[in-house]
């Protein structure tokens, strides 16, 4: 039973650590709570139904499995990240130098906005999946894992690594960990401060696109309120793991995802949303900064 | 920068006025509340849709004490202080008789306000049995209490599946967890079969692997599910990929097409209590039929909602005036030959008998030769 | 120059269009359009209002409103009470309810604006004390028959020391890292309202609460509630302008400005912390309380995040710190969707839309409160 709850905990976990990833890069670099990319995540999951749609309407339905979900993905994650670049164009960066609870509200408004544009054009009625594998996977001692299970845990841990890649090793990397540290220093420099955040919510988004298209597969069943809890959750694990730091999200939507699994499993199911804010306001009390986090300087 | 004050300022204005609107002579208006936007949208919709139906049906065959009818909708968001709100606007809009609303915990808070102004409240889907249990002449509703349907099923996995193992889950909802509760009393009144788990699970979480790895391990014959079908899909789905064997049974919230979709195969043997066999019903199929042409697939609540304006629509004609005791009066001594059967009300307002029957997932034959899943009576 | 600033125009309709298309289809093309015709007409819009002498910017009756009440101050608050109070004579009963509502608000927002506004620490979990106040009488009542008038004092003290309980392990934590942690324990609040089944009967919520009497006279009209929700409000007014300008307060903006320095000249921040937490919660319990005796039932649907964020909404929207903004901005968020009612599916899609313009717009909030206002001028210019 162990077993089975991490196998279960490890993928849930890794869906909430690639969206949280999109809640702490934005805070990195601009210091506010991006409330509306639980919604990024919702559009992503609901543009991978759209666009095997769109192939089995173009006749393409019976085409291989992984073509069609290699095309979700794609459609997905490209259409997330024109979303999330103009967002921040449109909502936030009006509000660069306005009082500074002001984009918080911003993104509220635009968290309502787009649940509601997905409500009116897709109707209320939930969408499912299209079942594109068998549910069957194989035995690990009494636990079992299957095929969804594992392609989500894969395909999660390439798209961190090549984050981890490109953060840390092209000039574009580079540029966006100097703009966290210090903007104006950055842009004094000759940083592109503005392109740097752009390239932020296009990476967080299509991560979140990603992870909306692998839930949709997992679960076989999307809504236009899922963002709501799911945003809330990666953010949580974004704080858990230190926010503002990329290896501490993966670590704490993990960490989350592992602490959700076994207190449903082993204390009760009915406080399982609660278990992520216990840990969550704990960890806050003791150790304010995170698991990976470094303490921050207070701010104005 | 004052221009945008000055917009929204017109727009609150305009909007109060438009709202203002006096009720127009030569209408009759009944009212529709439910969650019409917000999470439980599409439940609130179905209900306004079977709404609509009726209206639409009694339109056509002239209205009714020689006016048209009209609708007047509410949206509660299944917000119990929007409920009152839109609840004092229905009075306002001198609606005849109120369908709704969705939620027990909106449906009870209103019923205030329509006793106040003894407006008839017919609710489709609020099955707490507190509702009608407040002494108040004007509240009915067309779904069954989650105790009347608790206790077939119990009776149904003593005597007919035989099983002694059973694990029971909810979605911590009114409706969820009412039903487990009465089910879950009566099989403890039985020696014969034994709770092994009893658990509640959030609803809207989308994974339950972890609550049914630990039901698992207790080694149930029969998991019994008080909520309705999206968390049930998903149950029932992930009970397979585990591994888990064990039937699945489960209340009216379940019966719905989307159920099938989200579950798949998985699905397969599934019991579910509901309401008899269409064939049986002659007012149930030509209520499918157009329901279907004309808004699609039927919500689990759509029928509740349609016999419940039925019932309204034919008290009112009835009781010969818009007058909501003699309306109210006229409830009360119906007898309605719906598309649920026949329908009768207690003195509390409750239905007399609870028609519910088992159903079965199978694999059906379809026209073009295919197999497809489908819910059949269960004999 | 003209020319690029309509092929500008037109790339973004365009664009929008295009991200529109997926969810849309065909009619995404009708959207693209309907926003290039926004954008462009616009300013022809403006110049045409300007052309008629409505020159927009003079028409600043919202900042010049406030400065005369602050030479009246008197005569002004006079005329606004006793419009308040014949106001409902004009109205039916679902204008008074949502009036009511607006009153509920207020009361909640002004609390709010105590810890946001003045003291500066963001707190998201702010409906959790308006829990306390509410289930405080839900379960007086049920349990022990302490009517409503016994049971607003208790509600009150408890949110109140609730408040101080939360407040007193976190308050060391800063800006986000608080809100977060308020956050945490709003949700925790709801899920163990919603679990707590022997107590607070879970999702059932508590039913037969007695509505507030005097005497023999038992409030039941949304216009009897209105009168007594008139009377908080003023009563919430009266209290929150007293605190503001007495010494507390300015020890609370002082810590808001700067911690540090406000400890080193003597400020004890710890227990001016603790006690703006404390008026804070305590106005939310207020509330609460009132919000059971009018409901007369209470279930956990009522206290959710959404609700502590429509509050900050309030805060925020009507200039954080200032009374007369956050009154404002409590009767705007409340009224709006009510004015929008008649667009049904599209009520929450405007709503949503309207919040991020406002603050786009106006990002310091309708009527922002004077002294951060010459603070924003000063670093501006």
């Amino acid at each position: 039973m162990f077993l089975q709850q991490l196998i279960n905990g490890l993928t849930v976990g890794s869906v909430y650590a690639l969206i949280a990833i999109g809640y702490t890069m934005v805070y990195g670099i601009l210091e506010f709570i991006n409330f509306a990319h639980g919604e990024i995540y919702m559009l992503g999951a609901y543009l991978g139904i759209i666009a095997i749609g769109l192939l089995t309407a173009m006749g393409l339905g019976n085409s291989s499995a992984f073509l069609l979900l290699a095309f979700a993905f794609i459609f997905a994650m490209v259409f997330c990240a024109f979303y999330g670049v103009t967002i921040e164009r449109l909502a936030y960066r009006p509000l660069r130098r306005a009082p500074r609870l002001a984009p918080l509200l911003s993104a509220l408004g635009v968290s309502i906005f787009l649940q509601n544009f997905v409500m009116v054009t897709q109707g209320t009625r939930n969408k499912v999946f299209p079942q594109l594998f068998a549910q069957n996977g194989f035995d690990l001692g009494n636990a079992k894992i299957t095929y969804i299970q594992i392609m989500i845990l894969v395909t999660s841990i390439l798209l961190m690594v090549g984050l981890t890649l490109f953060v840390n090793k092209t000039k574009m990397g580079k540029a966006m960990r100097a703009t966290s540290q210090d903007q104006k220093m950055a842009y004094l420099v000759g940083i592109d401060v503005n392109r740097v955040i752009s390239v932020t919510f296009l990476i967080g988004s299509a991560l979140g696109a990603a992870a909306g298209v692998m839930v949709a597969l997992y679960y076989g069943l999307v809504n236009f309120h899922i963002g709501y809890t799911a945003g809330l959750k990666a953010f949580t694990a974004a704080v858990l793991g230190g926010i503002g730091n990329i290896p501490g999200a993966m670590l704490g939507g993990i960490i989350l995802g592992l602490v959700e699994s076994l207190g449903a499993g082993y204390l009760s199911s009915e406080y399982k949303d609660a278990y992520a804010f216990i840990i969550l306001v704990l960890l806050l009390i003791f150790r304010p900064q995170g698991i990976l986090g470094e303490r921050l300087k207070e701010r104005s | 920068m004052k221009k945008s004050l000055i917009i929204l300022c017109a727009f609150l204005i305009g909007g109060l006025i438009s709202n203002c609107q006096q009720k127009k002579e030569n209408l009759t208006k009944i009212g529709v509340c439910a969650p019409l936007t917000g999470d439980q949208a599409k439940m609130g919709n179905d209900i306004l849709n079977g709404v609509k139906l009726a209206v639409e049906e009694w339109n056509t065959k002239g209205g009714i004490l020689g006016q048209r009818i009209e609708i007047a909708t509410g949206d509660d968001r299944h917000d119990p202080k929007e409920a009152i709100s839109v609840a004092h606007k229905m009075v306002n809009e001198g609606v005849i008789g109120v369908i709704g609303h969705f939620n027990s915990s909106c449906s009870i808070p209103a019923s205030f306000v329509y006793h106040d102004a003894s407006i008839p409240q017919i609710s489709p889907a609020s099955t707490n049995p507190q509702l009608t249990s407040q002494g108040f002449k004007n509240v009915f509703r067309t779904c069954g209490r989650d105790d009347q349907q608790g206790s077939i099923g119990a009776e149904f996995v003593i005597n007919e599946l035989r099983k002694k193992r059973i694990a029971v889950l909810h979605d911590k909802t009114t409706y969820g967890q009412g039903l487990a509760d009465e089910f879950k009393k009566n099989i403890g009144k039985s020696n014969r079969a034994s709770i092994v788990a009893y658990e509640g699970i959030v609803q809207g979480s989308g994974d339950y692997k972890a609550v049914l790895t630990k039901l698992k391990s207790r080694r149930p014959e029969v998991v019994y599910f008080g909520g309705v079908y999206p968390e049930g899909g998903l149950l029932v789905k992930q009970m397979r990929e585990l591994g888990m064997k064990a039937i699945f049974v489960s209340g009216d919230g379940v019966i719905d097409p989307e159920f099938l979709r989200i579950a798949g195969d998985a699905a397969l043997g599934t019991f579910l209590s509901f309401g008899p066999s269409v064939k049986e019903i002659p007012h149930a199929r030509h209520f499918i039929e157009s329901y279907e042409e004309k808004y699609g697939e039927i919500g689990p609540y759509s029928v509740y909602a349609y016999d419940a304006a039925n019932i309204l629509l034919s008290s009112i004609q009835s009781a010969g005036s818009t007058d909501g005791e003699k309306i109210s009066e006229a409830i009360h001594n119906i007898r309605h030959e719906g598309a649920l059967g026949t329908i009768q009300f207690n003195a509390n307002g409750d239905v007399l008998v609870a028609p519910y029957i088992f159903w079965v997932v199978k694999k059906i034959k379809t026209e073009d030769g295919k197999e497809k899943l489908n819910f059949v009576p269960y004999t | 120059m003209i020319k690029n600033k309509i092929l500008e125009k037109s790339i973004w309709a365009l664009w929008l269009g295009l991200l529109a298309l997926p969810f849309m289809g065909k009619k995404a093309g009708i959207l693209a359009i309907a926003i290039l015709l926004v954008i462009l007409l616009l300013p022809l819009l403006n110049g045409l209002i300007a052309r008629f002498g409505i020159s927009v910017s003079r028409l600043n009756f919202l900042s010049s409103s406030a400065n005369w009440l602050k030479t009246n101050k008197k005569m002004a608050l006079l005329i606004l009470f006793s419009f308040a109070a014949i106001l409902p004579l004009f109205m039916n009963r679902y204008f008074v309810d949502v009036a009511v509502l607006c009153g509920i608000y207020i009361v909640l927002a002004l609390g709010l604006n105590v810890i946001v506004g003045l003291t500066g620490l963001l707190a998201l979990g702010y409906i959790a004390f308006y829990a306390v106040g509410a289930y405080c009488y839900a379960l007086l009542w049920t349990h022990y028959h302490i009517n409503f008038w016994l049971a607003l004092p208790i509600g009150t003290a408890l949110a109140g020391v609730f408040g101080v309980l939360l407040g007193s392990p976190v308050l060391r934590l800063r800006g986000d890292y608080l809100a977060i942690v308020t956050l945490g324990f709003g949700e925790i609040t709801r899920i163990v309202l919603n679990n707590w089944d022997e107590l607070t009967r879970g999702p059932n919520g508590i039913l037969g609460i007695a509505r507030p009497s005097i005497g023999d006279f038992i409030i039941k009209q949304p216009i009897h509630y209105y009168y007594l929700i008139l009377a908080f409000v003023v009563l919430t007014i009266f209290i929150t302008t007293r605190l503001e300008h007495s010494r507390i307060g300015r020890a609370w903006v002082a810590i808001r400005e700067d911690e540090v320095a406000a400890a080193a000249c003597g400020v004890n921040v710890t227990l001016m912390k603790l006690l703006a937490f404390a008026t804070g919660a305590a106005f939310a319990g207020l509330g609460g309380v009132f919000f059971a005796g009018k409901m007369i039932f209470v279930s956990p649907e009522s206290f959710t995040f959404m609700e502590s964020v429509m509050v900050l909404c309030m805060v925020v929207l009507g200039g954080m710190g200032s009374i007369p903004g956050v009154i404002l901005g409590a009767i705007a968020l409340i009224i709006l969707p009510e004015a929008l009612r008649q667009f049904q599916f599209y009520r929450l899609l405007m709503f949503g839309g309207a919040m991020a313009l406002m603050m786009i717009i106006r990002p310091q909030g309708l009527i922002p409160s004077q002294r951060r206002k010459m603070e924003l001028e000063e670093e501006n210019g």
